[in-house]
């Protein structure tokens, strides 16, 4: 917050009227409340605002930013203090629910270890010494490394870049959906089509863990419901370890990973031959399909010709279906390809739209922008750079030299609410306010209705008086460095007021409470205009490699790491394995007997990039030929509660694929593993994966199931 | 003194009357749930937003390994499915072809609850609702109710957790409706008890019942598929009321005697009489 | 003990009928007099075991009971088994004092008031364990039914509950029992006392001057008060058991528990008292008195009591095996081939195999290997209890709870510390009140002098005058 125009006076003010529609209903006050403009009121505490009942919650609209979905959320607020969020019903994007990332946001923001004061070179600065150092320093060749990122939050880095000799934003995310947007461009001249999961009976997804990390689980999750009602759709799921998506799939296929493309292929085979479909707009596409035999697909993926043809008989005989990929760039491809075969496209397949206002587009990241990064960092381009809302010292893979990179720039500031290991090799250190406390507006990549701005609000007063939030900084830097149009704003809140009152072109108070409340606003929009199939190169080639290969998953929950510093995810059972606060290496039993290992030993897993040691876990959700170590472990300094287990990210093998198409979550990286001989109990919520006779979750057939429940 | 003595005698009667035909005479509401398995994804939130919203301590590792965590909710996970006719080829056999198990799992608020009359000192009881209830600060630790609990859904602070779990400033986040317990109580989950409170003085205040919708336990809130519903079940406009009708369970039986017998609906140790409020709707999978 | 060979050949009878009145009362005096090294040597170990165990109690007090490594699965584990164990032992004195008592056994005499003080001091014992295991120890007297302010009785469907009650009217009843029937002892004690003694045991015999309407009075109360104690006995097992049996767990919910419990009762209190028996007649040279063939009835006793234990344990498993109730089963063959298997055939080990070792003659003579015998018989009632206890706990209907827990140092230093406790009342007991009873032991005396068993009917024929069925010499010897 800065320090003159809210004041806590004004911040009462200015929060309390913002409170959602919904804390009004029933009391029989109007939806939005007038004030005066340049009235002085003092506000005791003993009576707050006249809605205000000591005592009970009163709600407040702001937005998710654990993850770069950016649900929209309610927040209890009661006494000042923010004690629970929910979804926002009003937001299309997540429909008033969370996952349980989005319900942790509240330890994010109350996290004991968080920075409370800037540092430079380690030492406690105040503001004012660290921005000098800043205008000092970082006056050209400027970077600036973010996560996923939207709204008026982009536009003022982008012109603080500009202003700053037009450096490069790299926006980096290791869990993205980079393979699927580049297809979505390249084959239907649409990055991000719309997809309609509820109007599937069908659903094949090839490595997109739609349900727990790809794009917008809360979205597809609310659409998945009804999937599953009569007429109840059936999914099935193709990858090399079991992800949340897989572990709900009616038929999941394990494949060697990498093959995924090879898999999907082999599915298009199968529909043009043995079902008769035809995809003669893309001929490229055709003669693939052509060429990938049940055959060939059993000795590349080790998926054998039975699951193939359920797989494709099941697409075949129900329509709309819908195949979703993540694995590679291939397999997108492909997938696409196969959409367009099935006659997807206008059913389950959409065009998707976006905001007419492109600056506040939605970045959405990838690992290809960490590489280069790396990679321009060493070759000298980067003579300082911005960090925030990333963790390149933690989830760059070893092959990547990230450290030596980093050093090589000359200049560092991170912008943190926790001390991380980038914050550490960082010169300057800005505290940050949390999500929860601050300002800000973001364009939800995918899900809300079109052109849809979600707002962000502090649900609270900041907790800690030196930190700012992220578009107060920006600001700051913005006039330092002489962006235009900004002096008339003393703070965020300020700018972000006219920009949104611009918008939704009203300057009345009334109507921006109203955006307050419902935490969102509609910008207009344009559709996307599909092609009709563009005939592009696959770009499918096969892996020769025929031993172990290293993947490495994101679960929901510590996601890429980012969450590891959370008492309560790091509590909470892996939704696989169920296991808690520490790594694993998930195997499968088979595997495990070769190697004679058992349950609970602990291996060295090598690679090209290095080596990490952890305990392997056996179970048949993983292909034989495939090594799991999901990601979000492994810290060295990040809080108290994160300092167990192990990085596999830093032993991905950065070489293997080319970083223009390849990401990390794509990447199967071959792996040697030697015993070690220690063996440890992992700490799990069950040791038992059976009902041992009991009636615990019947399963029943999906024809019995339409037979009761009046569908197909 | 006479209210003391027609304490015991009206609590034998409506114990004795409670009995009959199911049990739920006298009851102004019978709050239950349906958990459609085939919805629910397993992605564990409805835990995560029970910490949240009940105060829940995390434990750390070395707690949570001994077994003595408070999940009040619990999202097992099972790989077999031994109800579910195979039809596949030898290859399934070596892999997990049908994903995985989910179930929710957390207190059923039996009727018939066998954690109820062995307290010693009465601090479980059922309420005229319909819900187990745990006074805190009654309960002085004997824990057998845990120990007659055939789900084993009941916790017991074994340690204090105030230090370790809400460091300075995470005790900010705790929610004042709800207690934060001491070591040496037992706990479990209360259907959100605060809200179902809260609902019901509003609706007094205000001078009608209860709507269906207005209580919403924090699982059930957050649940992104919406597979966990909550209701009245004596209240025949409500979803959970008709879903436990559609499925044809009813309460009082511990066999069902359903026109139907593929319906879905079922209750997990239902041969036991306990006489569980917690509805499952088994889990589909094609074959 | 240079001639227990002697004494071994003579001691066919229950008791010496020539023995001295005067020498009753010496013996028994001096019994309480002068503590030699090892009585304090004895002591000291009492009091460090106790020790310990307040230790662990109060670490566990502020740490919370996890310290003890119970978890959501185990809930309870050696405090409830160790307090079913010293419930159990209590019924040793109850059964020869009381029990025996209507049925005219008069060889208990000599060693029913040790067995009696056994008895009062394990319920006291076993009183710590409830107390101890409870969350909020600071709590416990909310058991009671007292009048609140808020109106709250305690919940009388709880077998906790009866536990309570029952417990608390045994413990004073046996307080009641041991203590009347002490009270000619005290008089006696008070007659040949000085100094504190003297003005403890004037207090205690509340004036007894031994004439015939006191006898009188006395003996129809005490009489009453083993009519009494003998129901409250059976009870108070049979509802301790009742924690277990009124529970739906399986392996628990089992008929056959409250009279299973009971006879493991009186058999780990037979098995108890020939302890003490042997440990009494050694230290304290009451060779005359706790005599060979008293011991063999002991023993004898022991082991028909160990046939119907293991009966009825037979009972449970058969009722188990060829019925339904799958998680039973499993608990059982857990039981017998899981992680706990070693604890359990240690029990049926000790507990049904080791007694037929009483059936042999020279183990009933033999003090070293009777004397070992009897604590592994009582070892095996232990586990019997831990097995009850934890397996069940280890399994159960759930499978998400089935976990295998071993107890931690903060259980074993209460169990051990309780023995110690126990250790520590009963030395104090055997040198401050008579561990024989004197007034008993001259009644026996007096009756065997004037009786020979064998010439019953002639005997009464002599003095009746109708003519008996057998004729035999006067002195043809005793029992």
């Amino acid at each position: 917050m800065s320090k003159t125009k809210i004041n806590r006076r004004n911040f009462l003010k200015v929060l309390g009227l913002g409170g959602a529609g919904a804390a009004l209903a029933g009391c029989d006050m109007p939806s939005y409340v007038t004030l005066e403009e340049g009235e002085e009121k003092i506000y005791s505490y003993l009576a707050p605002e006249e809605y205000v009942i000591p005592g009970v919650g009163v709600w407040y609209a702001s937005t998710c930013l654990q993850c770069p979905a950016a649900c929209g959320t309610h927040g209890r607020v009661r006494e000042g203090r923010v004690l629970k969020l929910e979804g926002n019903p009003n937001t299309a994007v997540n429909a008033g629910k969370l996952c349980q990332m989005g319900q942790a946001a509240l330890q994010a923001h109350f996290n004991p270890d968080r920075i409370t004061e800037p540092l430079i070179n380690g030492q406690p600065a105040s503001w004012d010494d660290a921005l000098a150092l800043i205008n000092e320093k970082a006056t050209k060749n400027v970077a600036w490394m973010t996560g996923a990122i939207s709204g008026h939050q982009r536009v003022l880095l982008d012109a603080h870049l500009a202003a700053t000799g037009k450096g490069r934003h790299y926006a980096v995310e290791t869990i993205n959906a980079r393979a699927w947007t580049d297809a979505g461009k390249a084959v239907l001249s649409d990055a991000m089509p719309t997809l309609h999961l509820d109007k599937a009976e069908a659903v094949l997804s090839l490595g997109a863990d739609m349900l727990g990390t790809w794009i917008s689980p809360v979205t597809f999750m609310g659409q998945y419901g009804q999937f599953r009602a009569a007429p109840r759709g059936v999914l099935m799921a193709v990858e090399p370890a079991m992800s949340l998506t897989g572990a709900n799939a009616d038929q999941w296929v394990a494949a060697k990973p990498g093959t995924e493309a090879a898999v999907a292929l082999g599915v298009g085979h199968l529909l043009m031959t043995k079902h008769g479909l035809s995809l003669n707009s893309m001929p490229n596409a055709t003669s693939a399909f052509q060429s990938m035999t049940p055959a060939r697909v059993q000795d590349i993926a080790g998926v054998s010709e039975a699951a193939l043809n359920k797989i494709a008989d099941t697409l075949a005989s129900r329509k709309p279906s819908l195949v979703v990929a993540n694995a590679s760039h291939a397999a997108a491809r492909v997938a696409m390809a196969l959409n367009i075969m099935l006659g997807n496209v206008g059913k389950t397949l959409t065009p998707g739209a976006s905001i007419v206002a492109d600056p506040l587009a939605p970045i959405m990241g990838s690992t290809k922008d960490l590489a280069e990064f790396a990679q321009n960092a060493d070759a000298g381009k980067i003579d300082a750079v911005f960090i925030t809302g990333a963790n390149p010292a933690f989830i760059a893979p070893q092959g990547l030299n990230m450290a030596a990179a980093l050093k090589a720039v000359g200049f560092k500031v991170a912008l943190a609410t926790c001390h991380d290991e980038t914050t550490k090799v960082c010169d300057v250190v800005l505290p940050l306010s949390s999500a929860l406390e601050d300002w800000g507006t973001h364009v939800p990549a995918y899900g809300g209705k079109p052109g849809v701005v979600h707002l962000q609000q502090p649900l609270m007063e900041p907790l800690h008086a030196e930190t700012r939030g992220l578009g107060d900084i920006l600001l700051t830097l913005g006039k330092s460095a002489g962006v235009d149009g900004l002096e008339a704003f003393e703070d965020y809140y300020g700018y972000l007021r006219t920009a949104v009152s611009a918008m939704i072109g009203s300057e009345q108070e009334g109507d921006w409470q109203r955006v307050l409340q419902a935490g969102q606003f509609e910008a207009p929009a344009q559709d996307h205009a599909f092609s009709t199939g563009s005939d592009v190169a696959l770009g499918f080639s096969e892996n020769a490699d025929a031993g172990l290969h290293l993947v490495t998953v994101a679960r929901q929950g510590l996601y890429d790491g980012r969450h590891a510093n959370s008492s309560w995810l790091q509590e909470a059972p892996d939704q696989i394995t169920k296991a808690v606060w520490d790594s694993w290496a998930e195997m499968h039993p088979k595997t495990a007997a070769d190697f004679g290992l058992k349950d609970g030993d602990y291996v060295s897993l090598t690679t090209q990039g290095g080596a990490i040691t952890t305990r392997i876990f056996t179970y048949k959700g993983v292909h034989p030929k495939a090594v799991c170590v999901p990601m979000g472990r492994g810290h060295t300094d990040y809080g108290r509660w994160a300092s167990n287990g192990v990085n596999p990210l830093t032993i991905v093998d950065a070489h293997l694929g080319d970083w223009q198409s390849s990401e990390v979550l794509a990447t199967a990286t071959p792996v040697k593993i030697s015993a070690v001989g220690e063996n440890r109990h992992l700490v799990r919520l069950m040791d038992t994966d059976q009902q041992h006779g009991r009636k615990l979750v019947a399963t029943i057939s999906a024809q019995q199931f339409g037979r009761t429940q009046g569908g197909a | 003194m006479s209210s003391l003595l027609g304490n015991i005698f009206k609590g034998w009667s409506d114990y004795s009357k409670g009995n009959e035909e199911g049990g739920h005479h006298n009851y102004e509401h019978m709050y239950a749930m349906v958990i459609d398995l085939d919805k629910c994804t397993g992605c564990n939130a409805c835990s995560t937003a029970c910490y949240a919203e009940n105060n829940l301590a995390t434990v750390g590792e070395e707690y949570f390994g001994a077994r003595q965590a408070m999940h009040w909710m619990r999202i097992e996970r099972y790989f077999d499915e031994p109800n579910l006719e195979k039809a596949g080829s030898e290859a399934d056999a070596d892999t997990q072809s049908h994903g995985a198990s989910f179930l929710p799992m957390m207190c059923q608020h039996c009727n018939a609850a066998p954690c109820e009359p062995v307290c010693p000192v009465a601090a479980t009881y059922h309420t005229p609702d319909g819900l187990n209830a745990q006074i805190y600060n009654r309960c002085i630790g004997s824990r057998y109710c845990a120990n007659n609990c055939p789900f084993r859904v009941r916790y017991f602070n074994f340690y204090d957790h105030q230090e370790t779990a809400w460091p300075a400033p995470m005790e900010q986040q705790l929610n004042p409706d709800i207690s934060v317990r001491s070591k040496g109580v037992m706990e479990k989950c209360t259907f959100c008890i605060q809200r179902t409170r809260a609902a019901s003085n509003t609706a007094k205040n205000e001078g009608r019942a209860i709507r269906d919708g207005e209580i919403q336990t924090a699982c059930q809130q957050t649940c992104p598929t919406s597979a966990i519903l909550f209701g009245d079940l004596l209240d025949e406009t409500s979803a959970v009321h008709q879903a436990w009708k559609r499925h044809q369970v009813q309460l009082g039986r511990y066999t069902q005697n359903k026109e139907n017998p593929e319906l879905r609906g079922y209750r997990i140790f239902e041969e036991l009489n306990v006489d569980t409020k917690v509805l499952y709707l088994e889990r589909v999978r094609e074959v | 003990m240079s001639d227990q060979k002697h004494l071994t050949q003579e001691q066919t009878k229950d008791i010496d009928e020539n023995i001295a009145w005067a020498s009753i009362n010496a013996d028994v005096l001096r019994s309480m007099e002068n503590p030699r090294r090892g009585y304090w040597v004895a002591m000291a170990v009492s009091v460090c075991l106790f020790g310990i165990m307040i230790y662990a109690e109060v670490y566990q007090y502020m740490y919370g009971m996890g310290a003890a490594l119970l978890n959501t699965s185990h809930m309870w584990d050696l405090y409830i088994s160790t307090f079913v164990f010293w419930i159990g032992m209590s019924h040793s004195g109850t059964l020869l004092s009381a029990i025996l008592h209507l049925v005219h056994a008069d060889w208990r005499k000599p060693i029913y008031r040790f067995a009696e003080a056994m008895t009062t001091f394990s319920l006291m014992t076993a009183g710590i364990f409830p107390v101890i295991h409870l969350g909020r120890v600071w709590n416990f007297y909310w058991v009671m039914p007292y009048m609140t302010d808020r109106g709250l009785w305690p919940n009388f469907r709880s077998p906790l509950i009866w536990d309570a009650f029952a417990i608390t009217a045994y413990l004073t009843s046996s307080v009641l029992f041991l203590y009347i029937g002490m009270i000619p002892d005290l008089a006696i004690c008070r007659d040949n006392a000085k100094g504190w003694r003297k003005t403890l045991y004037s207090w205690l015999s509340l004036g007894w001057r031994g004439d015939d309407r006191q006898w009188r009075n006395f003996r129809f109360t005490y009489l009453m008060i083993a009519c009494f104690l003998i129901p409250l006995a059976v009870s108070v097992h049979s509802i301790v058991s009742m924690d277990f049996a009124m529970s739906i767990m399986p392996g628990w919910h089992v008929t056959t528990f409250p009279p299973y419990f009971v006879a493991g009762a009186l058999y780990s209190g037979c098995a108890a008292i020939i302890t003490l028996f042997i440990l009494l007649r050694y230290f304290f040279k009451f060779e005359h008195y706790m005599t060979f063939p008293i011991l063999d009835k002991v023993c004898k006793l022991t082991f028909v009591i160990a046939m119907v234990w293991t009966y009825l344990n037979l009972v449970e498993f058969a009722s188990v095996w060829y019925g339904h109730d799958i998680p039973s089963k499993e608990v059982l063959i857990a039981k017998a081939t899981g992680p706990y298997s070693p604890f359990f055939w240690g029990m049926m080990t000790f507990g049904s195999v080791l007694p037929f070792s009483l059936l042999f003659k020279w183990v009933r003579r033999n003090m070293y290997v009777l004397f070992f015998a009897s604590i592994f018989l009582n070892v095996g009632m232990w586990l019997e209890r831990w097995m009850i206890v934890t397996p069940t706990l280890s399994l159960g209907y759930h499978p998400q709870a089935f976990n295998v827990m071993w107890p931690g140092w903060t259980e074993w230093a209460m169990v051990g510390g309780s023995f110690g406790w126990f250790g520590m009342l009963f030395l104090i007991f055997v040198k401050v009140f008579p561990c024989v009873s004197m007034y008993e032991v001259k009644e026996m005396v007096f009756h065997r002098k004037r009786t020979i068993y064998d010439d019953v009917d002639e005997m009464m024929t002599l003095h009746s005058g109708v003519p008996g069925p057998k004729a035999q010499t006067q002195n043809s010897g005793g029992a």
